[in-house]
């Protein structure tokens, strides 16, 4: 039995809302698997962990864990089924930017042809762990998509698992859990083990006794030497996003500009360490659990569906005609993004699919009421940012703080005008990262400009000096020969 | 009377002595805590786009920095455009002038782009690149390091043969945009509890 304990949470997140959960809505009907569908869509350059390359050709069989794209940052995502390259186009995704990218398309042929790796044997050190982990196409399941590998660094002391799950309407954590357990702790046992980490703090919001219940069973049940630390989170929005939940288990607070890693803490996903014990075994991510959730579908549930799966087959696998819809919202009501073309896949990182009505408010200008203010877990002051982002000045924004918003949406969520503040965060944050990335390069050009300089100067100089030994060594040539002639005459 | 001297005489002795003291002190302090160079020089030099591309008449952005330094007018530099006429303004304190050059040409990110097939290898643009983006050796195919390049159009002149040309600088695959916000583009639901205290 591994050791534990569970204590409740003695900090309060400052700022924060109180939306309504509406998580019995999906965790009424048992989670199932979905059938196979007839197409599966892999973008190429956004499945997460950057700009990809596809490693197949169109007409290739593949196997159901065949590498099929290799990113930039090394992951490789696989095929969730076999079958065959059907063709690669442009295609709609499940993704924010609404734009058509070059995608995988697989035609599944219903086989269970599987091409996985060779299971891990115990011990293994952490620089065969990332390779699994780059092979075995581990990302952030939570749904930022941020390859897990980066984060393993040797000087961690305390890995967290995120099983706050503090967005309304999601289910997916609190599902894989309760029918995961084991996975779960396997995978944290074994992460822990390889980084030399000593406590495995558990985050988990007070309203999922079940899944609460079920770490415990697995706890007792587990041989594992780690010491695990639950610690029972108020139900509250954001208690779940990364810095958050470093702050209320630990009380460390992570400095701007920098990330929970350089603090010594990881923050995982269950999922996301589920996915790291079964790629241990062998096998790379080829499922995921979807929560299919909102008012608008006929029988909501959680489903474990291949990735690629298209969203208008999942919306079907809930009796829902996908034709009655007109949207649906990836990745929760607070932080998703809608998608209007269901024709686009899933990703690793797509943990809800929402639908439900809700009729489109306009904005109206801003009253200075404050509650934005009151409401940010990060205690800036959007009414400022977002006037200065209206008015272009995105430095003062910056100044206020912008670099330090985590796009949690709780200001939309409080706002009586309807301004869309996370909206104007998200796209100031974005302009922000563009403006260093021309800072860095402008930095660069000077450093090859001033380098390139130099080197023309010192080789301008050593020529000099070549010519001025040249004329030397010629005049002394002359020299020698006058003195020649003069003595033979 | 004497008293009268001795009060003056005091005072001017203490006041030169402090004088003396002070100036002793900033003389130290102006060797111990000399900065190197014209730190405005390096303010302005920061705000260029370091294309490094002489379009203003100077042979690179340092140069040019240099000679705003000294009172030379600042909407020279295309590159930049009218921003960074706009920030060299309210760093300098002096009032904005429209920019002096073909504004259109401003707004374009541009790389050279050698069309390999004609390259003749004189090494000619080479020489010319004023950041190093160009690789290539004598008498072999040039090409041009798409993210070093800073659009300067330098190297178009010197090449014999006419086989750059200036393009659309590509984007990442993955670059995307986030939209223009309008509306809250997720959800709004109704009672919303807040924080008290």
């Amino acid at each position: 039995m591994a050791e534990y304990q569970i204590r409740r949470c003695d900090r309060h997140l400052t700022g924060g809302i109180h939306p309504e959960t509406h998580k019995q809505l999906s965790t009424a009907e048992p989670c199932v698997f979905v059938e196979t569908p007839t197409r599966l869509l892999f973008p190429i350059h956004f499945s997460g962990g950057g700009p990809g390359e596809a490693l197949v050709r169109v007409g290739d069989p593949v196997a159901k864990g065949t590498p099929i794209i290799r990113c930039q940052s090394g992951i490789v995502h696989v095929a969730s089924r076999a079958g065959t390259v059907l063709e690669v186009t442009d295609h709609a995704m499940a993704h924010p930017s609404s734009e058509r990218s070059a995608c995988i398309v697989i035609e599944p042929d219903g086989l269970d042809r599987q091409d996985y790796l060779s299971p891990m044997n115990w011990p293994f050190d952490a620089e065969t762990l990332r390779e699994r982990a780059i092979e075995a196409g581990i990302l952030g399941l939570g749904g930022a998509g941020f390859p897990s590998f980066k984060k393993w660094s040797n000087r961690t002391q305390t890995l967290i698992i995120n099983a706050a799950e503090c967005e309304p309407y999601l289910t997916a954590d609190d599902t894989l859990i309760r029918i995961d357990t084991h996975s779960m702790i396997r995978g944290a046992c074994l992460l822990s083990r390889t980084l030399d980490i000593q406590t495995i703090v558990i985050g988990i919001e007070d309203n999922k006794p079940e899944a609460l219940e079920a770490i415990e069973c697995a706890l007792k049940e587990s041989r594992s030497d780690c010491f695990f630390d639950i610690v029972l989170l108020d139900t509250k929005y954001p208690s779940g996003s990364a810095r958050q939940l470093v702050w209320l288990t630990l009380g460390i607070e992570v400095p701007t500009g920098s990330r929970s890693v350089e603090a010594g803490v990881i923050v995982h996903n269950p999922g996301t360490l589920a996915a790291l014990s079964r790629a241990i075994d062998g096998k790379p991510i080829t499922d995921r659990i979807v929560t299919l959730t909102g008012e608008s579908f006929t029988r909501p549930k959680n489903v474990i569906a291949p990735i690629g799966t298209p969203i208008s087959h999942l919306i079907a696998a809930t009796d829902t005609n996908p034709q009655s819809l007109h949207s649906v919202i990836i990745g929760g009501p607070m932080m998703g993004y809608r998608v209007t073309d269901f024709s686009a896949g899933i990703t690793k990182t797509t943990n809800c699919l929402l639908a439900r009505e809700v009729e489109v408010q306009p904005e109206s200008p801003c009253i200075r009421c404050g509650a934005c203010a009151t409401a940010c877990p990060v205690r800036l002051q959007p009414q400022q940012m977002v006037a200065a982002l209206k008015g272009d000045a995105l430095n003062r924004a910056i100044h206020e703080g912008l670099g330090d918003c985590i796009e949690c949406a709780a200001c939309n969520a409080v706002c009586p005008s309807n301004i869309p503040l996370a909206e104007w965060f998200r796209r100031g944050r974005f302009e922000m990262k563009e403006r260093a990335r021309e800072h860095q390069q402008a930095s660069d050009a000077r450093d090859r400009f001033e380098a390139r300089n130099t080197r023309l100067e010192r080789l301008a100089q050593e020529q000099e000096a070549k010519r001025a030994a040249r004329k030397a060594k010629s005049a002394d040539a002359l020299n020698k020969a006058r003195k020649a002639r003069e003595e033979i005459s | 009377m004497i008293d009268v001297l001795v009060t003056v005489g005091s005072g001017v002795i203490g006041l030169t002595v402090i004088g003396f003291a002070g100036g002793a002190l900033l003389q130290y302090a102006s060797k111990a805590f000399k900065v190197e160079g014209n730190p405005l020089v390096e303010s302005i030099d920061e705000l260029l786009p370091q294309t490094q591309c002489g379009q203003c008449g100077h042979p690179g952005c340092k140069p040019y920095a240099e000679a705003i330094a000294h009172g030379e007018s600042i909407n020279r530099c295309p590159p930049g455009g009218q921003t960074t006429v706009d920030r060299i303004a309210s760093l300098l304190g002096v009032e904005s002038l429209p920019l002096d050059a073909d504004t259109a040409a401003a707004d374009q990110d541009l790389v050279a782009l050698i069309i390999e097939e004609e390259c003749i290898g004189c090494t000619k643009c080479i020489q010319a690149c004023p950041v190093d983006a160009i690789v290539g050796a004598a008498k072999l195919m040039h090409t041009v390091i798409v993210d070093d390049c800073t659009g300067c159009d330098l190297c178009i002149d010197p090449c014999p043969v006419d086989c750059i040309d200036m393009v659309e600088r590509p984007k990442a695959p993955d670059y995307w945009t986030p939209i223009h916000p309008k509306v809250i583009s997720t959800d709004r639901f109704g009672q919303i509890e807040m924080q008290h205290g």
